[in-house]
C-alpha cells in the first residue's frame, strides 16, 4: 500500500543537479498520466457512489427499520466528518482491517492494498453518503400518484424502481449529482495524502523536482478547471435529456 | 366473466348473471379509524355502478380496495376472476394478500385517478404501451397497435409522441383512460375522473366515459357529477360513514330515496 514509486520522468539527462535540466517537456507525460488516473478514480468512485446512494436512499425511505437506521447513520456520519480525515481513517483502517482479515485467514505477512483500489473505495464511500441524500430528496419529490399508478397496474417493486422511480426522479437529482461530481474531481487530490499518484501528487513532485512551483501548480489548476468545464458540458446535456418530459418555462 | 371456462354446464347457464364484482362484509380501517364498516355490493358484468356520497364517506377507500391499493381487514372480494378473503392475523393485523394474486388482479382491474398520474418521462404512446409490454408480456408491435386503437377511441391519436406535461388536464385524463383501456381490463375503476379539471374540460372526459358505458364496459365510478351518474349508471351506491345507506337504479336513488340521509345529500347537491 502507498508505495511511493517516483513519478519522475524515466528519460531525461541525470546530472549531479538533476532537477535543473528537467523541464515541462519531461513532466508532460507523467502529468497526463496523473490526469488520466484522476479521471479513472473519479469515474469509478462516482459509479460506485451512485449505487451506494441508490441503496442508501431506498433503505432510508423503505419500511425495514434496521436498514433505515444503518443508512441514516452512514449518511450522517460520513457527511459530518471532514473528508480529508475520513480518507486517512478509511485508508489506514481499511488496510489494517484487510491485513487482519488476511492474517486470520492464514495468509502471512502484510497485505498490499493497491492504492488505486483503496482510493476508489474511500472516495466512493464518501460519495455514496452524499448521493443517498440527493436521491432521497429526488425520490420524495416525485408526485405520490405516479408511483401509486405503477402499483395499481401491477408492477413489481423492482420494475417500479427501474421503470418509474429512477427516470422520474432523475431530473430532480441531476443538479445535485453534477455538484457531487465536481466535488469528487477535486476530492481526488485528497488521496494524494496517502501517497497516491494522481494529478495533484504528480504536479507536486514535478514542482519540487524542478523548482518551478508556480508553473506546475498552475498547470494542475488549469487541468482541474478544464475537467470541470468538460463535465459541465456533459451534465447540461444530460439534464436536457432527462428533462425532455418537463414542460417549458 | 371469464373464470367459468372449467365450470360445468350447470354453472355456465348462470354465467350471464354472474356478477363481475362481488363484495361482502368488507371492513377497512386506517389504524384504529374504521372507514368501511361492512360493505356488501355487487356489479353485473357490463354494468356501470356509480358511487356517491359526502366527502369523507369512504368512496375512494372503497374503490381502492377493489384493486387492493388498500387492504381490507375483513370480508371477501371477488373481482376479475380472483377471489380474495381478508382476515386478521393473531396479532390483529390484516394477513397480507399473496403478491402474485395481487398482481394478477391488478393487471385485470385498471384504475383512472383524479390526478391522472401519467408517467412524466414517457410519451403518450409510452404511457399507453408500458403496462401491456412490460407487465402483460404483449409484443411491442401489438402493444402499439392496441395503443393506437385506444388513443383513437379517446381522440388523442395526434398527440401520441407528446409528453404529458405538454397536454391540458382533459387531454391527460383521456390519455390516462387510454392507458387503462390498453390493458384490456375486466373492470375499470374511476375515482373522480373530472374533479381536477377546469369546467370547460369536464365534458370531453365524460363523453369518453359515456362511450365506454355504451360499449358495455364494467365500470365502478366515484363521481360528484350527479347528472352524469344518473344518465350512464345501471346502479347507484350511496355511501354514508362507511356504509351503503342506499342503493338501486338511478331512478330509485335519485327520485325515491328511502334513506333520509340520502335525501339530504341529494338536496344539498342538486340545486
Ligand atoms: N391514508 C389515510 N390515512 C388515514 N385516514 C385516511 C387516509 N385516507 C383517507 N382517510 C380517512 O378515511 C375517510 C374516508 O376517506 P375517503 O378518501 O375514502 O373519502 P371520500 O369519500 O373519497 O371523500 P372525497 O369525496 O373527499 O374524496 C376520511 O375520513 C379520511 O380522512
Ligand atoms: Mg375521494
Amino acid at each position: 500500500m502507498g508505495q511511493r514509486t517516483s513519478a519522475a520522468p524515466k528519460k531525461g539527462k541525470k546530472t549531479l543537479h538533476g532537477y535543473q535540466s528537467e523541464g515541462l517537456a519531461d513532466w508532460a507525460g507523467p502529468l497526463l498520466q496523473g490526469t488520466l488516473t484522476t479521471l479513472e478514480i473519479a469515474l469509478a468512485a462516482y459509479a460506485i457512489g451512485i449505487l451506494l446512494g441508490l441503496m442508501g436512499a431506498l433503505a432510508k425511505l423503505g419500511k425495514v427499520r434496521v436498514l433505515a437506521v444503518i443508512a441514516s447513520a452512514y449518511s450522517t456520519i460520513v457527511r459530518a466528518v471532514p473528508e480529508l480525515l475520513l480518507i486517512i481513517i478509511l485508508f489506514y483502517a481499511g488496510t489494517q482491517a484487510l491485513t487482519a482479515l488476511m492474517n486470520a485467514l492464514g495468509t502471512d505477512g502484510r497485505t498490499e492494498v493497491s492504492g488505486f483500489v483503496a482510493a476508489i473505495a474511500v472516495l466512493a464511500f464518501v460519495q455514496g453518503a452524499y448521493m443517498t441524500e440527493v436521491f432521497r430528496g429526488a425520490i420524495l419529490a416525485i408526485p405520490k400518484g405516479q408511483l401509486e399508478a405503477a402499483d395499481a397496474y401491477g408492477m413489481t417493486a423492482f420494475m417500479k424502481f427501474r421503470r418509474i422511480t429512477v427516470p422520474a426522479m432523475l431530473p430532480n437529482a441531476l443538479s445535485g449529482m453534477s455538484n457531487l461530481w465536481l466535488i469528487l474531481i477535486k476530492d481526488t487530490a485528497l488521496v494524494s495524502v496517502v501517497g497516491f499518484e494522481e494529478l495533484f501528487f504528480t504536479a507536486q513532485q514535478a514542482a519540487a523536482s524542478t523548482n518551478k512551483y508556480f508553473t506546475f501548480y498552475a498547470i494542475a489548476g488549469v487541468t482541474y478547471l478544464m475537467l470541470t468545464m468538460a463535465s459541465n458540458a456533459v451534465f447540461s446535456k444530460a439534464e436536457k435529456l432527462a428533462r425532455h418530459g418537463q414542460a417549458r418555462s | 366473466m371469464s373464470d367459468s371456462t372449467h365450470h360445468s354446464q350447470f354453472a355456465e347457464n348462470s354465467q350471464s348473471c354472474a356478477p363481475a364484482v362481488s363484495v361482502s362484509n368488507l371492513h377497512m380501517s386506517y389504524g384504529s379509524f374504521e372507514v368501511l364498516k361492512g360493505i356488501d355490493a355487487e356489479a353485473a358484468e357490463g354494468s356501470v355502478t356509480s358511487i356517491i356520497g359526502a366527502s369523507g364517506s369512504g368512496k375512494s377507500t372503497f374503490l381502492r380496495c377493489m384493486n387492493l391499493l388498500e387492504q381490507p381487514k375483513e370480508g371477501r372480494l371477488e373481482i376479475a376472476g380472483e377471489t380474495v378473503e381478508f382476515a386478521y392475523s393473531d396479532k390483529g393485523r390484516p394477513v397480507p394478500v399473496c403478491k402474485q394474486v395481487t398482481r394478477n388482479l391488478r393487471t385485470r382491474v385498471s384504475m383512472v385517478f383524479q390526478q391522472f398520474n401519467l408517467w412524466p418521462h414517457f410519451t403518450v404512446l409510452g404511457n399507453v404501451t408500458e403496462v401491456p409490454i412490460h407487465i402483460q408480456g404483449v409484443s411491442r408491435k401489438e402493444a402499439i397497435e392496441r395503443a393506437e386503437y385506444y388513443l383513437e377511441k379517446v381522440g388523442m391519436s395526434d398527440k401520441r409522441d407528446q409528453y404529458p406535461a405538454y397536454l391540458s388536464g382533459g387531454q391527460q385524463q383521456r390519455v390516462a383512460i387510454a392507458r387503462a383501456l390498453a390493458t384490456e381490463p375486466d373492470v375499470m375503476l374511476f375515482d373522480e375522473p373530472t374533479s381536477a379539471l377546469d369546467p370547460e374540460l369536464v365534458g370531453e372526459v365524460l363523453n369518453v366515459i359515456r362511450s365506454l358505458a355504451e360499449d358495455g364496459r364494467t365500470m365502478l365510478l366515484v363521481t360528484h357529477e350527479m347528472r352524469f351518474a344518473r344518465e350512464v349508471s345501471n346502479q347507484i351506491l350511496f355511501l354514508h360513514q362507511g356504509q351503503i345507506e342506499e342503493s338501486g337504479t338511478p331512478e330509485d336513488v335519485f327520485e325515491n330515496p328511502s334513506s333520509e340521509r340520502c335525501q339530504q345529500f341529494l338536496s344539498s347537491i342538486i340545486h
